[in-house]
């Protein structure tokens, strides 16, 4: 009953069908969709039975889905017919698909009903217009989907003993459909029917047939076309403005300027372009090859760069370049021969580290020009140039080019300058150990010196015999001796440790009246110091000096007077009429200088502080002043008014001795740092003439004190400079001031050489004291 | 109360900049910095006090003026620096992308002058900067033409692109091709570094060196970045300074530069010269005429050339060199004929070996010197400088060897033209004289590179060199191949007073010390080979003396510091000595021979005892006066007498070499 049912349901489809055909041929457009709507049709009409009774045997439905299956593949009949014209390709895909017993006779036969016209195109060629397709109403209904199988990913085959393959959406079970009769199979044996493709529909259990159309998609799918078959790729252009003109403008707007006016913009983009090509910026193209050959090609532009040259003025700070020293003959290839380097030369010139090299070449000769190799070091020199053109500071260093010898000042001849003493004349020897101090007695014929070994010894001066000695001290050198300056006695004062000496060195040549003179002097002390000395010092102090009588032994030799002091004592120096006399023992800070008086026995203290060491004092030989120097400074003390009268600074580090011009206005100073230094009092505190000749410190300066302009300092390097030193009577006149002669002889012992000097007080001899242990007479 | 001054504000401290401070300020690297201070001629500055300049405590800091440093940011080759700066940016971010095509691209547009010898931007305007006049650019021309000359001798590597090379040689082709049209070359001089050449251009000296042709070596550390830096800028220089000087003198700049005859080693004859209008110059057509003629083909060409200038030259000379010539060929066909014969015979030909002074070449000009002649350069000799001075010396005829290259008057050493040839090997005379009638064929060969044309004056080429120096024709017999040379002295030593001059004789610049102490020495050398039998016996009485003294002087001590004691003792040994040895004489029974021998020599001891005693004088003359000088006065006094000293100490040991040198050849004559 269902069969038939099915049977008239498609008998009225096919009719309707008939006569979609005759209206228009497009329903088999979309054929899936189509079959679907097919499909959807029970679906829709199960929805109504449903509503109007729940309970429909299956069977019903099983006949509504078989005869859907035969509606479905009585239209894709018609759509394989309507479909498979076009093109050979398709026709030939199409057997590709289709079983390969089957024979193409259907196909032929369905040619013969078709959608389509054949019309011939504009150009020549054929064309098919299809029929317009009128779609119904409820045709590209998709909403509707037939019975869903909801089994899922469960293969059919679990359905196999079941009459159902699954269950919709609503839980109802889908019931297998039939699969027809013997007969049915039969048929189907012997005519596959269209679209077959062996595969069974998984939602519906049918077997699954596809239309050409179908397959014809599957195929566009696979060769990546665009599906749709009636997508154009290349359609026709489409006018979307005419070309005719309009006789009323669309908008009243007046026209706007840039319609009519040429761009400014572009004009100056132009500009650009055309400044770009005449400054050859841009440049016709060029194949690369031709372009480099032409680079290459290409010369330098030269012309006359100094046209319009107009000389400026050397910028001040410039300096050029100096210029690399023209080649001198030991350069030549074949240079005279006395230039070429001796054995020694050229060793040494080998050894030598290349920088330290004056010459980076030697001079070398070869007999032809032919032997000349090249030279190995032009690279580098020439490379040496280079950096030093431009990596090496200048200095404009101005060259004196003047003779070194107008530098000199002009002297004298010392010739002119005479008398002075240039020859030993008398060599004293005797002492062991240093001679430390010499001392010409006023009268000019004795000579006293003390030394190392503690003696004193007094000498005849011209002969160098020695006349008189006594020893003072067994471990303490004399420091110093000293002659009591005036003619009326015979007085020596030495000093040896802490120990003041004051004898009268009776020898042959010394009258009896003189001698007795002087001890009578000395003795007169001893009367006066036991009248006053307890007067004269306070209770509980410790007297600055002890002035007693050295003993028997002593006394019968000749010395008188000891005087013990506080510390050793360096320095002894008279005032010039011989009552008193000042000593200095650097060590003794408070009490380092003192001032005795030879008539009294008394001894003063006279600073109480004193800035810095004292070196040495002395009395100015005129005028009561009283000089002392430190290790910096010389300072003047007026005796009478008991002030502070002048400092002098000779600028030296460490003065040694110092001695006063006997006109009272100048004075010399020897430092230890070698300089021998003038000043004029009168004039600076600071030296007025700076003079160094010895390579070692200044012992000991002297002026003459007999009326000759002569003095003279005696050095360590063990020689002493004679100096003619002229003091003008005219206060205007500046000294003048002469080296005449280098006295040379004392050896130079432990460092020590010349320790100290006299003048004769009449001729202009002197006397030194080495430290070889020897005293010379120089005259 | 006035503002406190800041430190560091002003003074010193403002007007110099340290290099990396100049090179912040410019943002360029330093390379470039280095590249433009050259340049631009900008170089460090020492300051007076660098305390006060800078803060740092290194030692070693470049000091540059903060001026030039302003100067240099308004330098338009700043802005090329920094735009290839950004190229080479651009460059390595494209390979960095892997963009092969854009850094390609890039690269052509970049300016690799390391490689292309050429770069994007031109120093003219730097070059005018530096050298406002073109006499300030041939003051700075010495350091220019030694450089460039050396570049054109260098082999190519990667730091010395080939075509860098190829344009110095051309630039100094063509400068020296405008020497040889000017005159303008003065002196030359070969040393042991290579060829010394002294021009005179518009007054201005310049003094340049060329090294000998060989493949220089590089040793030692060498930047040829930093040469090449130099090498571009003195490129230009020249270049502009050829255009000047070639425009001065009528003629067209650049030169035509033949590129086939320059392969060929034509060297100077590569480039031919073009005056500026139609009507060329007369010199550079003279140059070149020799190279022109020889087109077609060369041996005709040769031949009739060789008629022509035969022909020209007796016309030409007054002597008639060309007969005398034939004479000589006719009367000595022996080869082996020696040199002082030819000189003797053809005088004529080569008239600086006349014993007579020849006015007309005396007065003559002395760029024209050579240019009577026709030379032949031997094979072995070196030709480019030959040529070259020859050429600038008014020589038109030089031919060489075809081993030499291209470009010579001819090839063809037989020429008779030929008047003077250079030549610079050995004499084979062993071979001469051991098998003088040359029995195979052996002996000929051999004999074939002495082989003498007659009527040709044969030199080594320091004839050449000298002759020029001396602006006259050098004596050739002086200069014969296989003679002893006489010294080549250096033509650019100032005779200074004072200073040893090897031209003068000893006598006249040795002191009078020197003078009695050679005498001396000359006397006691007699003496020993007169009586050599008494040389031990004077020996010993000699050492006997001298014991005595030294006792004498323990002693006695204080005569050592004594001069006239000193003298006085000299005198009294020397008294000793003569007593000793009469006695001795005495003893032996001889008479007192020596003491009169010594007549003379004791004059001399005498006289070099009043010359030391002077001396000792003048020394102590000069402490006493040194002593009186500030220590300012005195430390500048020690310096100059400190040079002066090493000066003359040179002086005196060079003259004693040349004493004993004389002495020794005129030992060698007896």
């Amino acid at each position: 009953m269902g069969s038939k049912l099915a049977e008239k349901k498609r008998k009225s489809r096919a009719s309707d069908s008939d006569s979609d055909d005759e209206l228009a041929n497009g329903l088999f457009d979309g054929v899936l969709s189509q079959s679907e709507d097919e499909d959807n049709f029970p679906s829709e009409d199960e929805d109504k039975d449903e509503d109007e009774d729940e309970d429909e045997d299956p069977d019903e439905s099983e006949s509504e889905n078989s005869a859907d299956s035969e509606d479905e593949i009585e239209e894709d009949d018609d759509a394989i017919l309507s479909d498979d014209i076009p093109s050979d390709m398709d026709g030939e895909e199409k057997l590709e698909i289709t079983e390969p017993g089957v024979d193409p006779k259907p196909k032929e036969e369905d040619k013969e009903e078709k959608n389509y016209r054949i019309e011939k195109s504009a150009n020549g060629g054929v064309r098919y217009v299809y029929d317009e397709i009128d779609p119904v109403y409820d045709s590209d209904d998709s909403d509707a989907q037939g019975p869903v199988n909801t089994i899922g990913n469960i293969p059919l085959s679990f359905y196999d003993s079941y009459p159902h393959i699954g269950y919709d959406i609503n839980g109802k079970k889908i019931m297998r459909p039939a699969t027809g009769d013997a007969l049915q199979s039969l048929l189907d044996s012997i005519e596959v029917p269209k679209g077959w493709t062996g595969l069974t529909d998984v939602n519906t259990g049918n077997p699954l047939n596809l239309t050409d159309e179908e397959l014809e998609l599957v195929r566009r799918v696979q060769t990546g076309l665009i599906p749709d078959d009636l997508h154009d790729p290349y359609p026709d252009t489409v006018e979307y403005f005419t070309s005719i003109e309009e006789k009323m403008p669309l908008s009243s707007a007046p026209e706007p300027k840039r319609r009519f006016l040429p761009s400014k913009y572009e004009a100056k983009q132009i500009m650009k372009l055309v400044r770009a090509i005449r400054e050859g910026r841009i440049l016709p193209y060029k194949p690369p090859e031709e372009r480099e050959r032409e680079e290459e090609e290409k010369e330098e532009v030269h012309f006359d760069l100094w046209q319009n040259e107009e000389p400026q003025a050397p910028n001040p700070m410039h300096i050029p370049a100096p210029k690399l020293p023209p080649p001198g003959y030991d350069m030549s290839y074949n240079p005279p021969e006395e230039y070429l380097p001796t054995k020694e030369e050229r060793e040494q010139w080998e050894n030598a580290d290349p920088e330290d090299r004056e010459k980076d070449y030697l001079p070398q000769k070869y007999t032809a020009l032919r032997r000349v190799p090249a030279w190995a070091g032009l690279v580098k020199e020439r490379f040496e140039r280079c950096m030093d053109l431009y990596l090496a500071p200048r200095v404009r260093k101005n060259r004196l080019n003047i003779d070194p010898n107008s530098l000199l000042p002009k002297l004298p001849s010392p010739s002119e300058l005479k008398p002075f003493p240039t020859v030993v004349q008398t060599v004293f020897r005797g002492h062991e150990g240093r001679v430390r101090s010499v001392a010409i007695d006023p009268s000019g014929i004795a000579l006293a010196t003390g030394g190392d070994d503690g003696t004193v010894r007094v000498w005849e001066l011209l002969t160098g015999r020695q006349v008189w000695s006594v020893k003072l001290s067994s471990d303490e050198p004399v420091n110093t001796v000293r002659w009591r300056p005036t003619k009326d006695s015979f007085i020596l004062a030495a000093a040896a440790g802490e120990d003041i000496f004051l004898m009268v060195p009776t020898h042959a040549s010394v009258t009896p009246a003189l001698d007795q003179a002087s001890r009578d002097i000395l003795a007169a002390g001893f009367g006066h110091a036991a009248n006053g000395q307890q007067q004269a010092v306070p209770v509980g102090k410790e007297p600055p000096a002890k002035w007693a009588r050295p003993g028997t032994k002593l006394e019968d030799e000749g010395v008188l007077i000891r005087i013990t002091v506080r510390s050793t004592v360096k320095v002894i120096n008279w005032h010039r009429k011989g009552d008193h006399f000042a000593t200095v023992s650097p060590t003794g800070q408070r009490s380092a200088v003192a001032i005795h008086t030879l008539s009294k026995h008394l001894t003063q203290i006279p600073f109480r502080k004193l800035s810095g060491l004292a070196q040495t004092a002395a009395f100015h030989p005129l005028r009561p002043l009283f000089f002392v120097a430190t290790q910096r400074t010389i300072r003047c003390y007026d005796l009478q008014k008991l002030e502070l009268v002048k400092i002098v600074q000779p600028g030296a580090k460490w003065i040694s001795s110092f001695d006063i011009h006997p006109g009272g206005d100048n004075l010399i100073v020897g430092s230890y740092d070698k300089r021998l230094l003038w000043h004029d009092l009168d004039l600076s505190n600071r030296p007025y003439k700076t003079m160094r000749f010895h390579s070692e410190a200044i012992r000991m300066v002297r002026y003459h004190k007999g009326g000759l302009p002569l003095f003279a300092d005696a050095s360590d390097d063990g020689s002493l400079q004679i100096f003619y030193g002229k003091v003008p009577n005219d206060q205007l006149e500046n000294p003048t001031i002469v080296p005449v002669k280098m006295l040379k002889g004392h050896k130079v012992i432990n460092k020590l050489g010349v320790l100290d000097l006299d003048w004769h007080p009449r001729e202009p001899w002197c006397v030194s004291a080495g430290a070889d242990g020897t005293a010379r007479l120089w005259m | 109360m006035a503002k406190i001054k800041k430190k560091g504000q002003a003074g010193q401290a403002k007007n110099y900049i340290t290099r990396t401070q100049a090179v912040k300020k410019l943002q360029i690297s330093l390379p470039d910095f280095r590249k433009l201070c050259i340049w631009k001629g900008i170089y460090p500055r020492e300051p007076r006090n660098r305390k006060k300049v800078s803060r740092s405590s290194t030692p070693s800091t470049t000091f540059y003026y903060t001026k030039d440093i302003q100067y240099l940011l308004h330098e338009p080759l700043l802005q090329k620096f920094r735009e290839q700066k950004v190229l080479e940016k651009k460059i390595s971010r494209a390979l960095g992308r892997g963009d092969v095509s854009d850094a390609a691209r890039l690269e052509r547009n970049a300016a690799r002058p390391e490689k292309t010898g050429k770069p994007r931007y031109t120093l003219n305007h730097v070059i005018r900067e530096r050298y406002p006049t073109f006499i300030d650019a041939l003051r700075d021309l010495d350091d220019c033409l030694s450089m460039l000359f050396l570049f054109a001798n260098l082999p190519s590597t990667t730091a010395v692109p080939a075509k860098m090379i190829a344009r110095c040689e051309r630039l100094c082709l063509e400068f020296q091709h405008y020497l040889i049209v000017s005159h303008s070359l003065r002196k030359s001089f070969l040393s042991i570094k290579g060829i010394y050449y002294q021009a005179n251009i518009q007054g201005e000296d310049i003094l340049w060196l060329v090294p000998y042709k060989f493949n220089q070596r590089v040793v030692g550390d060498v930047d040829f970045r930093i040469m090449g830096t130099f090498v571009e800028f003195y490129m230009t220089l020249l270049g502009f300074v050829n255009y000047r000087l070639y425009t001065s003198i009528g003629l067209k700049y650049p030169p035509k530069f033949d590129a086939a005859k320059d392969d060929q080693a034509a060297e100077l004859a590569a480039i031919a010269l073009e005056g500026v209008n139609l009507a060329t110059n007369n010199e550079p057509k003279a140059i070149t005429n020799g190279e022109a003629e020889q087109g077609p083909d060369p041996k005709v060409q040769a031949e009739v050339d060789k008629l022509v200038r035969e022909l020209r030259d007796e016309a030409n000379a007054s002597k008639d060199s060309e007969k005398t010539a034939e004479e000589g060929q006719d009367e000595d066909g022996e080869t082996d004929e020696k040199p002082s014969d030819a000189l003797d015979k053809f005088e004529p030909v080569a008239p600086g070996g006349d014993v007579l002074p020849q006015p007309s070449y005396s007065n003559n000009d002395p760029s024209q010197l050579f240019s009577r002649f026709t030379f032949y350069l031997s094979r072995e000799t070196p030709r480019q400088p030959l040529e070259f001075i020859l050429r600038a010396f008014g020589c038109k005829r030089i031919g060489w060897d075809s081993v030499l290259g291209e470009g010579a008057f001819t090839t063809d050493e037989s020429d008779p033209s030929i008047t003077h040839q250079i030549v610079d090997r050995p004499v084979v005379q062993a071979a001469m004289s051991a098998e003088g009638d040359g029995e195979d064929n052996q002996t000929a060969q051999k004999l074939e590179p002495n082989h003498r044309y007659p009527g040709r004056v044969y030199v080594q080429p320091q004839w050449v060199w000298d002759s020029i120096n001396d602006e006259e024709l050098k004596s050739p017999e002086l200069y014969a191949p296989g003679a002893p040379l006489p010294p080549h002295l250096s033509p650019f030593v100032k005779p200074t007073q004072g200073q040893y001059d090897p031209t003068v004789p000893l006598e006249e610049q040795q002191t009078e010390r020197e003078a009695i102490d050679a005498e001396l020495e000359d006397a006691n050398a007699e003496e020993r080979s007169g009586d050599e039998s008494e040389v031990e016996n004077d020996m010993d009485v000699a050492s006997e003396g001298d014991d005595e003294e030294a006792e004498e002087d323990d002693d006695e001590f204080g005569g050592f510091d004594e001069e006239e004691e000193e003298g006085s003792e000299d005198e009294e040994e020397s008294a000793v000595l003569q007593r000793q040895r009469e006695l001795e004489a005495e003893i032996s029974g001889k008479s007192v021979k020596s003491k009169q021998t010594d007549a003379k020599t004791k004059a001399k001891l005498e006289a070099k005892k009043a010359l030391e005693r002077k001396q000792r004088q003048e020394a102590e003359d000069l402490e006493r006066a040194k002593g009186m000088l500030s220590k300012k006065k005195r430390k500048l006094f020690e310096q100059m007498q400190y040079t002066n000293n090493k000066k003359s100490a040179e002086d005196m040991k060079l003259r004693a070499k040349r004493r004993r040198l004389e002495k020794e050849m005129a030992a060698k004559k007896t």
